[in-house]
């Protein structure tokens, strides 16, 4: 990934992550998350997760956050009152943010830069002999990144068990949600 | 029997607890809470017979891919039976409870809305009994979020009362800050190291290749992890949500927070940091961090309850104290020998005898709690004259807590200065003194409360059948395991 493609990107992903907090009108913050998620699927397509980076745009900017606007406006949510900051809880949060960034910056100078390897064909058919025979190996062997059938492979095969427990954490939030927000019944 | 079998049979329990919960139609609830509790009783049944890959190599299972992201030691089934003993009790704590609960979730008359209460503990129970087996920081990650979604909802459980609903929307951002911290940690340990599998990032700082991480950057992900989890285990600067969190939450899910969630945070603790203690490259600057942690949590978590008018909120910051001295445990960093204690031991005998005390205190707290309507020191007043039992009970579970002799929370304190001592930590050791001084103070002042205090038009206070049973049983394994302590340290041989 070119490098000006990348600041690009993480600049577009954190203006939209500060708009949604900076914004007072709901609808405006969700289309800035909308603007932060479109910066993150760019970093991940030019990472070559491509799979990943269209997911990203299909199902959270598309569905997610097009679901929550509408949910938003449906409630017919008002700006949210301008309160009194005072001083002293901005300026300490602000110190927290500078020393955490402070800390980033010196350990980032210190931390040698690791190339990625190029995602050729040559680097393609080298991958081919972690697989055997199957649909994953003959399109790596031909050069192609069969990115969505090694996602699932790695999903279903080895990460199996996180996956269950995923399932698990899931339904307990669909419970939850409607445990929550359940009309009180008379 | 595999061990998995366990995790599988709690969340099979727990799915047929919220089926049955809705098609059941009965006005009470309290049957599901207690099918709940039979049903885990059942399952701590089975876990003597689990064994792991190594007791049976040539099955079939033995083979799974599984064992990547599970191991069975008996570290883990010493915190898998915690996390059923633990969630037993609170779900019978949750049946005495339901009253309050039926009060502020439906229609106040009805208990319509309150079965899941007892079928998400099963749940996070699961999520406890997954962290035990921790083995990757991706699985370890994913039952650690079962865990804590699951007290986001228990949290804010009571909708219709204010101070759940605050309780809940703060655990619920503070949590997510947590994790942010947790995952960021994780990917610096991944970017370091090139793994997620804690056996291999302990084969990789061994080896020959441990020239080739970059050893500041690693560092700083076992920071951001160890802040992460400091938010679990309420370790300073990262208790902040505690006392709010504690006060505010249905009693129930207190106890549950302050015991369950709490040793999980401390077995993910253990795992995470096994291989990083083992090696010299990283093992001198954790133990420092931890060091650190151990005296800022001991000194606010002691100096900041005293002057506590709410017995909630007061256990609150004794759950922060009781983190420093588990902190101190690790902070000595001794590794577990045949015949000695390491400091993993020492840090589950603690939690051990920290579940006996804090949840019999807990089955009382409840009680007062609907019976006088108020949760403050002041309504234990004159106990002592209208149900000497009960306040001779509550004051054995307190006095343990404070770390009287002869009582479990002695054991407890007495192995984690044993600890300290060897380790010559002696500045952490001096706080810790000063610490479990004021936790004397403090506790105290509720036995205070109880028996030199008139009781003025207080409500006579009677415990109900289960918590009856369940503060008895709980008090008197307090005092037998301080004088007795073997079967406790038997479990984790």
């Amino acid at each position: 990934m070119p490098s000006y493609l990348f600041w690009l990107f993480s600049t577009i992903m954190l203006i939209g992550g500060c708009a949604v907090i900076a914004f007072r009108n709901p609808v405006s913050s969700a289309m800035s998350v909308v603007t932060c998620f479109v910066g993150l699927a760019g970093l991940f397509i030019g990472l070559s997760a491509f799979f990943v980076g269209v997911i990203q745009i299909l199902v959270y900017t598309g569905a997610v956050m097009v679901l929550f606007l509408f949910i938003i406006m449906l409630l017919d949510l008002t700006d949210e009152q301008k309160r009194a900051k005072g001083f002293a809880p901005l300026a300490a949060g602000l110190s927290l943010v500078i020393a955490f960034l402070v800390q980033l910056i010196g350990i980032l100078s210190n931390t040698p830069d690791k190339v990625a390897p190029p995602l050729d064909a040559a680097t393609l058919a080298g991958a081919a002999t972690h697989f055997s025979q199957g649909g994953i190996a003959t399109a790596l062997k031909d050069g192609r990144l069969p990115d969505v059938q090694l996602i699932g492979q790695t999903l279903f095969t080895g990460y199996n068990l996180p996956l269950q427990i995923l399932g698990v954490l899931l339904l307990v939030a669909t419970v939850g949600v409607v445990a929550l927000s359940k009309k009180q019944a008379e | 029997m595999p061990a998995y079998y366990l995790e599988a049979l709690t969340v099979t329990l727990g799915l047929l607890l919220l089926l049955a919960e809705a098609f059941v139609s009965s006005k009470s609830k309290a049957w599901v809470g207690v099918a709940a509790a039979i049903g885990l009783v059942f399952i701590l049944a089975f876990t003597p017979f689990a064994i792991g890959p190594d007791a049976s190599p040539g099955s079939g299972w033995a083979k799974w891919t599984l064992w990547n992201f599970y191991q069975f030691d008996p570290l883990s089934r010493f915190y898998k039976v915690f996390a059923l003993v633990t969630t037993i009790l609170v779900v019978l704590l949750a049946i005495d409870y339901r009253k309050i609960l039926a009060r502020y979730t439906d229609h106040p008359g009805s208990e319509n809305g309150t079965g899941e209460f007892y079928a998400l503990p099963v749940l996070a129970c699961s999520g406890m009994m997954w962290l035990a087996s921790a083995k990757d920081l991706a699985g370890a990650f994913v039952a650690l979020e079962l865990v804590t979604v699951t007290f986001y909802i228990l949290v804010a459980f009571m909708r219709r009362n204010v101070g759940s609903l605050e309780a809940g929307v703060k655990y619920l951002i503070l949590g997510a800050l947590s994790t942010g911290f947790l995952v960021y940690g994780i990917a610096w340990v991944y970017g370091s190291t090139g793994t997620m599998d804690l056996d291999l990032i302990a084969g990789m700082l061994e080896d020959g290749r441990s020239a080739s991480i970059p050893l500041t950057g690693l560092l700083f992900g076992i920071a951001l992890v160890m802040v992460g989890l400091g938010f679990k285990i309420g370790a300073v600067p990262m208790q902040v949500w505690i006392p709010d969190v504690y006060q505010g939450a249905p009693t129930p899910t207190t106890a549950f927070l302050s015991v369950g969630s709490k040793a999980s945070g401390f077995i993910l603790m253990i795992h995470f940091l096994e291989p990083f203690l083992s090696s010299e490259l990283t093992r001198g600057p954790v133990l420092k961090l931890i060091g650190v942690l151990s005296i800022a949590t001991l000194l606010f978590g002691n100096l900041a309850a005293i002057p506590q008018t709410n017995f909630k909120r007061l256990l609150g910051y004794s759950s922060i104290a009781h983190a420093g001295f588990l902190l101190l445990a690790l902070a000595s960093g001794a590794p577990g020998t045949d015949n000695g204690l390491g400091s993993a031991q020492v840090v589950s005998v603690y939690l051990a005898t920290y579940l006996l005390m804090t949840l019999g205190v807990f089955f009382i707290l409840a009680q007062v709690r609907i019976q006088r309507d108020g949760e403050s020191i002041t309504d234990f007043n004159g106990l002592g004259q209208t149900n000497p039992t009960l306040a001779l009970a509550l004051t054995v579970l307190l006095a343990a807590l404070a770390g009287v002799p002869l009582t479990a929370g002695f054991i407890g304190k007495f192995l984690v200065f044993q600890l300290a001592v060897n380790a010559g930590l002696w500045a952490a050791i001096g706080v810790a003194f000063i610490a479990a001084a004021a936790g004397f103070y403090y506790y105290l002042n509720v036995v205070r409360a109880m028996w030199w205090v008139q009781p003025g038009q207080k409500a006579h206070v009677t415990l109900p059948l289960i918590s009856k049973a369940c503060v008895a049983v709980l008090t008197i394994a307090t005092l037998v395991f301080g004088i007795w302590p073997q079967p406790i340290l038997a479990l984790l041989k």
